[in-house]
């Protein structure tokens, strides 16, 4: 058994020139965590999630390498986190999709395709090996009914 | 020249002079080039020192300054643990809002806070607590952060000059003589106020009176609530109580005859006492391991490596024959022999590592103590490599530690500083420290 077995190999996926704001109200309308992003030729360039609405929202040196991990000062309102949405949502969501998602091939055992769902908490990609077409995505919901299914 | 008492045997016949002198160029190259971690080259020329039977182990032992070496770690110990009390953003926040977050007012109280705790803390650690602050809050105040972290690159090297703590050079130029914090504090700390200030002018003429923001921006600055950094109020106290036991130590510890390193571990001992005391033994455990953890270890070794090949080179008297060679350039004049130390320490520390040049000179100078007539003369030398040295960290990105570090959080925030422009800003400035660093010691010395 392995990753092609529990993939859905239709997903639902994102243009790297889709907006930010078009996006954002896309995953929340329909409770997405993660969507891929492709370009025209079906080629993977990275997903767009509600992480990445976190991201947008917090300060940019919370977020960095060795950045400032002692917030605690700082006392935002939702209208503040909403104004600086406001300031980005009409950028494509390229500036922001997160690039650094694990993916599998269809071909990876299915155990290791778990153990890295699992570390890694979020929809996996599934790629064609050898380039970067995308073949599917794993999440915990095709991995939980394909297991009670069995 | 070959020491029989120091040394084990010279293999394949080779001249321990060149043997040692060879390994110690190649050292150098390889730290300036930094295709390699300069701890690695560090520990491998000094491992060749011995095996090349320039040393015996037990010599090459006697070279490290464990004095450098326990300073170090204790006041990283120190640190570590204080900065999860939150007492640093806290600074950061109170001085910003005193100057009601007006753009000129945060870059110089942002300077202050960065010289005052790079001339008690570690410069690295200092930088990498205050740019995350300041990139808060240029982002919030829409300005752009290069002149910030700039001037704080300047400010973290000018005031780790000012005492025996601040700046690694300090601390090796403190070990090897007799000199304590409360003589680095009084010849040094008085010009370091003055460059600073100085320092501040031209930063003031290309960008300061150019910044401008938003009232509004300002109002959400005015917003942070300092008293909230503090996350551990329990912690805050137990470390300003050790800190100013440490202070005081540093400054008494003269008289009484204890190093510097004993005070720091001693310091950095208590404090993991009172730290993890009222915690249960698993949580103890975690909690020393995570304080090791921020012990610079890379830093140390770079340390032992290069006091190793130091002293090496210095057992075969190729150093004392180079000071002889300066000493008749200078015409044995001290004035002229200590403003040359001066800048060619501050030209050659902005090109490569001020550290295993410091570790360099130190033998040098001390070689030069029976032309000046005594050790006591040489003092105006050691101050003109410790100004040289960390003032001259400023003269480019690679000057100094926390440069890099600092331009790494620029990198990361979309606001590269590069090499060359900001190398041309930084240089006359440095320069100008220099310049300023001569007529003090002219006046005051000589």
């Amino acid at each position: 058994m392995n990753a092609a077995a529990v993939m859905d190999p239709h997903p639902t996926v994102l243009k790297p020139t889709d907006k930010i704001s078009t996006a954002a109200r896309f995953i929340m309308e329909n409770r997405y965590r993660n969507l891929p992003v492709v370009d025209d030729e079906g080629c993977y360039l990275g997903v767009f999630g509600v992480n990445c609405l976190l991201k947008l929202v917090l300060p940019k040196p919370v977020l960095m390498e060795k950045g400032l991990k002692n917030i605690s000062f700082i006392h935002e309102s939702l209208e503040d986190l909403h104004n600086r949405f406001r300031e980005i949502e009409d950028q494509d969501i390229s500036v922001c999709m997160n690039t650094d998602i694990a993916t599998v091939r269809p071909d990876t055992p299915l155990l290791e395709t778990l153990l890295l769902l699992h570390d890694t908490r979020t929809s996996i990609p599934v790629l064609e090996p050898g380039s970067c077409k995308l073949l599917g995505m794993i999440s915990y919901w095709d991995v939980g009914k394909h297991i009670l299914s069995a | 020249m070959h020491n029989p008492e120091l040394a084990t045997q010279i293999i394949f016949g080779i001249d321990p002079v060149w043997y040692a002198g060879s390994l110690f160029v190649l050292t150098y190259l390889m730290i300036m080039t930094e295709r390699l971690n300069r701890a690695v080259v560090a520990i491998s020329a000094a491992c060749l020192m011995i095996i090349g039977g320039v040393l015996t182990q037990q010599a090459a032992f006697q070279g490290v300054d464990f004095n450098t070496l326990g300073l170090l770690t204790g006041m990283m110990m120190i640190v570590g643990i204080t900065k999860n009390s939150g007492v640093f953003q806290f600074l950061a926040i109170w001085s910003v809002k005193r100057v009601n977050a007006d753009p000129w007012g945060v870059l110089v109280m942002l300077v202050l806070v960065t010289a005052v705790l790079s001339a008690f803390l570690d410069n690295v650690t200092t930088v990498l607590l205050i740019a995350p602050v300041t990139l808060l809050i240029t982002d919030t105040l829409k300005v752009n952060a290069y002149p910030y972290l700039f001037s704080e690159i300047f400010a973290s090297n000018i005031g780790g000059t000012a005492t025996l703590i601040g700046d690694p050079p300090n601390i090796m130029i403190g070990s090897a003589t007799s000199l304590g914090f409360n003589d680095f504090i009084i010849n040094l700390a008085p010009i370091v106020v003055v460059i600073l200030a100085v320092t501040l002018v031209p930063i003031y003429l290309i960008w300061g009176r150019r910044i401008k923001t938003d009232p509004a921006l300002q109002e959400r600055v005015m917003k942070y609530r300092e008293r909230d950094a503090i996350k551990d109020p329990r912690l805050l106290k137990q470390s300003l109580l050790v800190l100013a036991l440490v202070m005081f130590g540093f400054i008494q510890g003269h008289s009484l005859q204890l190093q510097p390193a004993t005070v720091a571990m001693f310091g950095a001992a208590m404090l993991l006492v009172l730290h993890i005391l009222p915690k249960p033994a698993n949580k103890q455990s975690e909690l020393v391991h995570t304080t090791f953890c921020d012990v610079e270890w890379t830093t140390l070794f770079f340390f032992i490596g290069l006091f190793i090949v130091v002293y090496g080179v210095e057992t075969t008297g190729i150093l004392e024959q180079v000071a002889h060679k300066v000493l008749s350039l200078t015409g044995g004049d001290r004035a002229t022999t200590a403003i040359t130390i001066l800048w060619v320490s501050a030209v050659a520390s902005a090109i490569v590592d001020n550290i295993p040049f410091v570790a360099t000179m130190i033998p040098l100078i001390k070689s030069m103590a029976v032309s000046f007539g005594g050790i006591q003369e040489l003092q105006p030398l050691w101050w003109s490599l410790a100004l040289g040295s960390c003032l001259g960290g400023n003269g480019s990105l690679v000057g100094a530690s926390a440069n890099l570090i600092v331009a790494g959080f620029a990198e990361r925030s979309g606001q590269r500083i590069r090499f060359l422009p900001f190398m041309l800003g930084a240089f006359p400035l440095m320069l100008l420290s220099i310049l300023i660093s001569s007529f003090y010691l002219h006046w005051r010395y000589f």
